[in-house]
């Protein structure tokens, strides 16, 4: 066996020397693109999904997110829990928010005609301590029409994109049920209602400052105010938050989450790392495009393992007599064997290195810099080396097949029936 | 003669192949001793049965009844695997358009039966060198057999049949593409290794090259017609 190896290996290897150029290089250009494909599609379409996560975390949730117990109206004992968190020392910061339900006028001025809806509609509205939300969401960043709000200023508003019939993403998509404020631009006047805990119905009226874009909807379908005017509109006397965005290592948020369960101690609220508070759907949508991207990768493997096939087919036809004259000087057919499978795994070799040196050195680090700007997220491309190298593997495995195949159907052919071309 | 002495033993080698429902006889019952360090020539008219001969003898075709001792060692009963490793260890061939690997070199071709066998590739090399140098090329090691004359394969084919010293060397029909000048050199070197106690047995359709060696036979129709010794 050692021997067949090692002449096998021999002969691949002055035959890959040798043989022509052009060949060689459209060989190996089909196996980077075969890698790419399996690497990069499937990390595109599941990039997709990651990049939507990723925004959720720098754009809203932290890297632990906590939010009131189901059937609360907010998370117990905040007070202590912020003062927890504020000291703890791998909390780098964090952003408590105040929020209530409220319907929304978007136009004061002209009263709905006969059968005409109001311009009104339901959302959330969100009270923000503006110097720690920036720290941990760059929230600034999202106002793309108008200003952001200033410390100490009331009356003035921020409202999502995504629920003005201008702005919206969805506007044209006439989807029953999704109701948009019409004619709401930077400097109108908006009035929200709601209710408090009392029953008393609240109206107030704030000038529009600016329009928040971002693919995350807990800020593109929401607005916002300063967490001073809402606690004011709220009539509450303690701290009553209704979530808690904390940035700290991504590594340490299961961590985290543990020792801030710890610390409430029977108060009840709901403590998950971002990953948790993923809602299971896009989770789902992260697995299916997963298989999505398997299956498209598989027909790219099919595709390199036909061409690996043919190209060593052919190699070995055209070589019968070779092979036979070979056979007949006493080469071992299995040494023949090893000489076409190393030539396969070869070309799948430099296919892979190739494509594993374009995936991390070129695509990763541009999509990373440069996000594919898709409707509800930034996708990015979702490549590891891990996984990276199990698709190498299977390439090789492939490839290996591919190669052993024809040479076995050639080899097998009699010796003297090859030598005579018969 | 001494048992010993002999190198080939053939009795009664038929091969019979099947076309459909017909069946041809093309070799019919051959009987042949062959001497360790003779040079024989096998002659004949086209179909005579010459080269299937050959492949009998070489272990290349195994024949549909009768019996072949080479060199003591009875072969009817070795398996495929038994008799490429008897090939590669004690038979040499030479085939009429050469057979040389495209992509390797002179050298290259060379050392291929070498490294089989499990010599070292440089110890490989050298051995190749040597018998290249035998057939007087050793100045065109390096190159590819595109690179070379007809004439000039033919001598790396001849180096790569000689250059792990079989026992036998089979040649089918050696000089029968090359022109009369090139084809005297390579049977220079054929007469050069009988001198040197080789064993050759040689296929040829050319009655004067057969003339050179120690004993022709012709072959008619399967079966030997006659068998001519050299005048000494």
């Amino acid at each position: 066996m050692f021997l067949s190896l090692r002449t096998g290996f021999f002969l691949a290897v002055r035959q890959i020397k040798r043989s022509g150029k052009g060949t060689t290089a459209l060989i190996i250009f089909i196996m980077v693109l075969t890698f790419l494909n399996l690497v990069v599609v499937s990390g595109l379409l599941v990039g997709l999904i990651t990049g939507s996560f990723k925004q959720f975390r720098e754009g809203y949730s932290g890297e632990v997110l906590i939010t009131p117990e189901a059937g609360r109206d907010y998370i117990e004992n905040s007070p202590a829990l912020i003062s927890f968190l504020e000291n703890h020392p791998k909390v780098e910061n964090i952003a408590p928010r105040y929020g209530m339900n409220v319907q929304v006028l978007g136009t004061l001025i002209d009263l709905p005609a006969k059968n005409e809806r109001p311009n009104r509609i339901g959302t959330r509205l969100v009270g923000i301590d503006l110097e720690r939300e920036e720290a941990v969401t760059g929230f600034s960043r999202f106002v793309t029409y108008g200003e952001n709000l200033k410390e100490g200023e009331e009356g003035y508003i921020l409202i999502g994109a995504n629920i003005l019939k201008k702005y919206s993403s969805f506007a044209d998509a006439n989807i029953p049920g999704l109701d948009l404020l019409e004619d709401v631009e930077v400097g109108d006047r908006v009035r929200a209602s709601f209710t408090r805990a009392e029953g008393d119905i609240v109206s107030k009226d704030f000038i529009v400052k600016g329009i928040l874009k971002s693919k995350v909807d807990e800020v593109s379908t929401r607005m916002f105010v300063t967490d001073r005017e809402l606690k004011k509109l709220l009539a509450v006397n303690q701290e009553q938050f209704q979530a808690i965005s904390v940035r700290t290592d991504y590594a340490y948020a299961p961590t985290l989450v543990r020792e801030t369960k710890e610390f409430m101690n029977g108060y009840e609220a709901r403590i998950q790392t971002t990953d948790e508070a993923i809602p299971s759907f896009l989770r789902d949508i992260e697995t299916t495009f997963g298989i999505l991207g398997n299956a498209l990768s598989s027909i790219a493997l099919v595709v390199a393992s036909i061409t690996v096939f043919i190209v060593i087919f052919i190699n070995a036809v055209t070589k019968r007599k070779f092979i036979g004259i070979m056979k007949g000087i006493g080469i071992s057919p299995s040494a023949i064997q090893f000489s076409y499978v190393f030539q396969a795994i070869f070309y799948g070799a430099i296919g892979s290195v190739i494509g594993l040196l374009l995936t991390f050195g070129v695509l990763k680090p541009y999509f990373d810099a440069n996000p594919i700007d898709f409707p509800f997220s930034d996708g990015i491309l979702v490549a590891t080396i891990e996984g990276a190298l199990i698709r190498i593997a299977i390439l090789l495995t492939v490839t290996l097949i591919a190669g052993y195949v024809p040479a076995k159907l050639i080899i097998r052919k009699n010796t003297l029936d090859s030598i005579l071309g018969r | 003669m001494k048992t010993s002495q002999i190198i080939i033993q053939a009795e009664k080698i038929v091969r019979t192949f099947h076309d459909g429902t017909r069946e041809q006889s093309v070799l019919k019952g051959i009987d042949l001793t062959v001497e360790r360090g003779e040079f024989l020539a096998i002659v004949g008219r086209s179909g005579a049965g010459k080269s299937t001969f050959l492949y009998q003898l070489g272990l290349l075709d195994t024949p549909t009844s009768g019996r072949l001792v080479l060199d003591g060692k009875e072969t009817s009963h070795l398996n495929e695997t038994e008799k490429s490793q008897f090939r590669l260890f004690e038979l040499g061939y030479v085939f009429q358009d050469y057979a040389l690997l495209p992509e390797l070199t002179a050298l290259e071709n060379v050392a291929v039966p070498l490294i089989m066998q499990g010599h070292a590739i440089k110890d490989a090399y050298k051995k190749s060198a040597v018998a290249l140098g035998r057939v007087g090329l050793g100045q065109r090691l390096d190159h590819i057999p595109a690179k070379l004359s007809g004439g000039e394969q033919q001598r790396v084919s001849i180096a790569r049949a000689v250059a792990h010293d079989p026992k036998i060397i089979f040649a089918d029909e050696p000089t029968a593409n090359l022109d009369s000048e090139t084809s005297e050199a390579v049977m220079d070197v054929f007469l050069d290794l009988h001198r040197e106690g080789q064993t050759i047995v040689m296929v040829t359709h050319e009655d004067e090259y057969a003339s050179l060696a120690d004993r022709v036979i012709t072959l008619s129709d399967g079966t030997v017609k006659s068998s001519t010794h050299k005048k000494s």
